[in-house]
């Protein structure tokens, strides 16, 4: 098993700038030491139409509320940071914010992983002995040896798509064909509710056990640590 | 009359209903949107039946409203879909139960 470069091609250029920009690294270190609840105001920011921060601050009373912990406090910060983030990513066209949603996925996954192992890596191709490469790399690998993963990220839980969980799975069992071993899964930042039901539907000939799930309530699990 | 956790979840599900027939559309994701009529509302109902009397919290009912403004504003199939995930998660966060 061996990891290496993916093959630029024109979308991943055109993503590697939104990859890069600023915003996505603000909001992934943000994300990444945030509670279920600021990821979750992440989400629906994101996923939102209002781009009044009045609004958000109102449908989350446990975050902004008289009974959440007053400005100053680092997780009132923290709270307030997640919102103005998110509100400029809720603020492009639709399809950049779409490609900005993925990016900081990847991102927080990126950062999450990097705190329990590595070496990380990002858009890497995994490559078996006498089996054809996947044409598509996997959004975010561990490459240690012994021990190496592979993720895909997902914004939502409609991301669980057949044709995902099929390439995870061949490279799971590639690696086991090489006597090695190769932990794959899912990073979904929605909930897992929404995800599980996703996943059996789209599994196909997929063993569902072979296919690591990690949703938006657990994913402090990639950093080896339970959910704030 | 003294808002409960019942008319905030009832208010929640209204919420949701308006977004499955904005989702509608999209006939590809019909199982999908159904698989996630049937989870969240029995999650929501959940809390409704083991909270249901209670007071409303400071602050939920506000944070129901404008949330089910919120999914009211979303008029693409597509978004709603996706709202039908967020939605129940938010409004269970502000009650403070896990989704």
């Amino acid at each position: 098993m061996r990891f290496m470069e993916a093959r630029p091609d024109g979308r991943a250029v055109v993503y590697a700038h939104i990859q890069a920009d600023p915003l996505v690294a603000r909001a992934a270190d943000l994300l990444a030491d945030a509670t279920t609840t600021q990821r979750l105001l992440a989400r629906a920011v994101m996923n939102g139409e209002s781009l009044d921060p009045a609004v958000w601050r109102t449908m989350f009373p446990t975050l902004f509320g008289p009974a959440a912990p007053a400005p100053g406090d680092p997780v009132r910060d923290r709270s307030e940071a997640v919102l103005h983030a998110s509100l400029q990513v809720a603020d492009r066209g639709d399809q950049t914010r779409s490609q900005f949603r993925g990016a900081i996925v990847e991102a927080i996954t990126e950062r999450l992983l990097a705190v329990r192992t590595g070496p990380v890596r990002r858009e890497r191709r995994i490559l078996f002995d006498g089996r054809p490469a996947e044409i598509h790399p996997y959004d975010v690998t561990v490459e240690r040896d012994g021990a190496a993963e592979a993720w895909d990220c997902k914004w939502g839980a409609r991301g669980i798509k057949a044709d995902v969980l099929h390439q995870l799975d061949d490279a799971r069992r590639g690696a086991a064909d090489e006597s090695g071993r190769l932990l794959v899964g899912l990073v979904v930042f929605d909930a897992r509710r929404s995800s599980e039901i996703r996943l059996v539907r789209e599994r196909g000939p997929v063993a569902i056990d072979s296919v690591k799930l990690i949703a938006l309530e657990g994913l402090d699990r990639l950093a080896g640590r339970k959910p704030a | 009359m003294i808002t409960t956790i019942a008319d905030l979840i009832d208010r929640a599900l209204g919420g949701f209903d308006v977004l499955t027939v904005t989702a509608e559309p999209v006939e590809d994701e019909y199982q999908y949107v159904t698989d996630l009529g049937t989870v969240w509302r029995a999650r929501l109902r959940t809390v409704a039946t083991a909270r249901g009397t209670e007071p409303a919290p400071p602050g939920t009912d506000a944070a129901i409203t404008a949330l089910v403004d919120e999914a009211a504003r979303i008029t693409d199939p597509h978004h709603a879909i996706d709202w039908l995930s967020t939605l129940p998660q938010v409004a269970l966060a502000a009650l403070g139960e896990p989704a």
